[in-house]
């Protein structure tokens, strides 16, 4: 299948800075394809680039397997960095602009301003809008004419936690209703709950990129406690498969040669050997830890 | 900033047609300067009080095109789906038809002006000079994308009027210095003074030797092409750098 967005080494530089260094990778069709890293890690600048607001200093990129043009930019909803609308004109104003530039119908701005909530104060100015209102209003500009392809760059930016998970909400159905979504962000959270793909960015470079799965591989490991530690201990030793024991206090974090046994057969294996467990907890590691350790070594 | 440009034009010829009609002393109930608000001369004097006002639409311009910077909608509409390319060209669209329309403006004076001097013995609406209209769009385009130029480049509306005003006052500084002092005649063929010199100062007219008119006479087409020279110099550097910039 062609990619709906494929990079080819794209470079960019600012003066001596270099923002992005020969980055590449795909976005396969369907996907929620979330670009992570830390401030200042290039995410915008990477998608200011694909949207041609910002010129490359190297490499190619293709929408839809295509050469870039500005047609395709109108099939696909981006918001980019900040809400970017003309102060003094009300919300529907607005969202006719940005309809009128790609050749949407006019009559869906009812729809989007519902969507996100803005529909009553669709003739309020939007220098009157407060920081979370100007991020929806975005968004729904993003959703007219219903394109097959989002682009949110933080799109959760300065929401309160409802209006986190309504975004969060709402990707999640674009996602269903088989739209391929592009998401910037350093929220690891937001990522891990919505995203089937990754890209990690660092200083410029793509440390990794693939399915989430693969791309942020995360250690998985069982806590076990007894009243009899010592006894527990010698058990846990006779196992096989066991990579490495860490004693925490009231209880064992055992880490297993990939894949780890069932919790249900290390209980009676051990109840077998003349021991009850008074907890027993299978632990994966968080994205964030792993996404840290990833970073880490990179700048190590 | 239009109504202010629509409402200044008339009004600042009607005050320099005030101070003309009773500041001198008339002989034989003729006025000293002529009649530089009556057919034909009204065509020169107009639009040479109006070129005084250029600055108007060189400042509506600038906040225009900056607040697209500060609100960064220029990058939206192309994120929207407009090319670059499209996006500049339709901001020198709106640079022409301002100048369209303020040009409009100016006829409109001129023809007033004309009729409420009329006396008897003039001959009836004359269109006799009325190549000084073209002369006066032609220097407007000139100044307004100068000033497109320069919030293109600046994109801060407050710094890009200063350094446009600072641009004007030295431009006049160095062809002062390069005419009367220096004696050298590049300093005519600078890209504000080249069209400033499309429409001479007016009131004097009668002082002028025929000599020196003649000459400025041969001057024009050289005036009028360096002119439309440096407006298509102007439209080329501005859609280029658009077009390959970051935005």
């Amino acid at each position: 299948m062609t990619p709906v967005l494929s990079l080819k080494s794209i470079s960019k530089t600012y003066g001596r800075i270099q923002a992005l260094k020969g980055v590449s990778f795909d976005v396969p069709p369907g996907s929620v394809f979330g670009i992570l890293g830390p401030n200042g890690s290039g995410k915008t600048t990477l998608l200011g680039v694909v949207m041609d607001v910002l010129a490359s200093s190297g490499g190619s990129y293709s929408w839809f397997g295509n050469p870039p043009s500005e047609k395709q930019r109108r099939e696909i909803g981006t918001l980019l960095e900040t809400p970017n609308f003309y102060h003094y004109l009300s919300a529907q104003h607005n969202l006719e602009i940005s309809a009128a530039i790609k050749h949407k119908p006019a009559d869906d701005i009812e729809r989007v301003l519902k969507l996100v909530r803005l529909y009553e104060r669709k003739d309020s100015k939007f220098q009157t809008f407060s920081l979370g209102m100007k991020q929806r209003l975005a968004i729904a500009s993003c959703l007219i004419g219903n394109p097959s392809v989002l682009v949110f760059d933080e799109p959760t930016n300065g929401l309160d936690p409802s209006g986190i998970a309504e975004i969060r909400e709402l990707i999640i159905e674009l996602a269903a209703a088989g739209k391929t979504i592009i998401l910037a962000s350093h929220l690891l959270a937001e990522v891990e709950k919505v995203c089937t793909h990754v890209a990690i960015l660092q200083q410029g470079e793509l440390i990794k990129s693939g399915d989430v799965k693969s791309a942020l591989s995360q250690e998985e490991w069982i806590e076990l406690g007894s009243a009899e530690m010592e006894k527990l201990k010698a058990i846990l030793d006779r196992l096989s498969g066991v990579n490495k024991i860490i004693s925490s206090g009231n209880h064992f974090q055992v880490y297993f040669k990939s894949p780890s046994p069932d919790p249900a057969w290390l209980n009676s294996h051990c109840f077998e050997q003349g021991i009850a467990l008074n907890y027993l907890q299978p632990r994966k590691e968080s994205l964030e830890s792993a996404f840290i350790e990833l970073t880490n070594n990179v700048s190590n | 900033m239009l109504s202010v440009i629509i409402v200044c034009i008339p009004a600042f010829n009607y005050v320099i047609y005030d101070f003309t009609d009773n500041s001198f002393p008339k002989i034989n109930g003729q006025n000293l300067l002529g009649n530089p608000f009556s057919f034909p001369n009204v065509w020169k004097t107009v639009p040479y009080n109006a070129g005084i006002l250029l600055f108007m639409p060189a400042i509506l311009i600038i906040t225009l095109f900056t607040n697209e910077y500060s609100y960064r909608t220029h990058r939206q509409n192309i994120i929207d789906g407009w090319s670059r390319a499209r996006f500049i060209y339709i901001k020198i669209t709106e640079v022409f038809l301002l100048c369209i329309f303020v040009t409009f403006i100016a006829v409109l004076t001129c023809l007033y002006f004309g009729f409420i001097t009329r006396t008897p013995m003039q001959p009836k609406a004359g269109w006799q000079e009325y190549r000084f209209i073209l002369y006066f769009f032609v220097e407007m385009l000139d100044y307004s994308l100068i000033a497109l130029f320069f919030a293109m480049l600046i994109r801060r509306s407050g710094l890009a009027m200063g350094i446009f005003f600072l641009y004007m006052i030295i431009e006049q500084f160095v062809v002062s210095l390069g005419r009367n002092k220096f004696k050298v005649t590049w300093v005519d063929y600078l890209p504000e003074e080249v069209s400033d010199r499309l429409i001479p100062q007016p009131f004097t007219r009668r002082m002028v030797s025929p000599a020196d008119a003649s000459l400025w006479e041969k001057h024009v087409p050289l005036y009028l092409s360096i002119s439309v020279l440096y407006i298509v110099i102007y439209i080329f550097i501005v859609s280029w750098r658009f077009r390959k910039a970051d935005l």
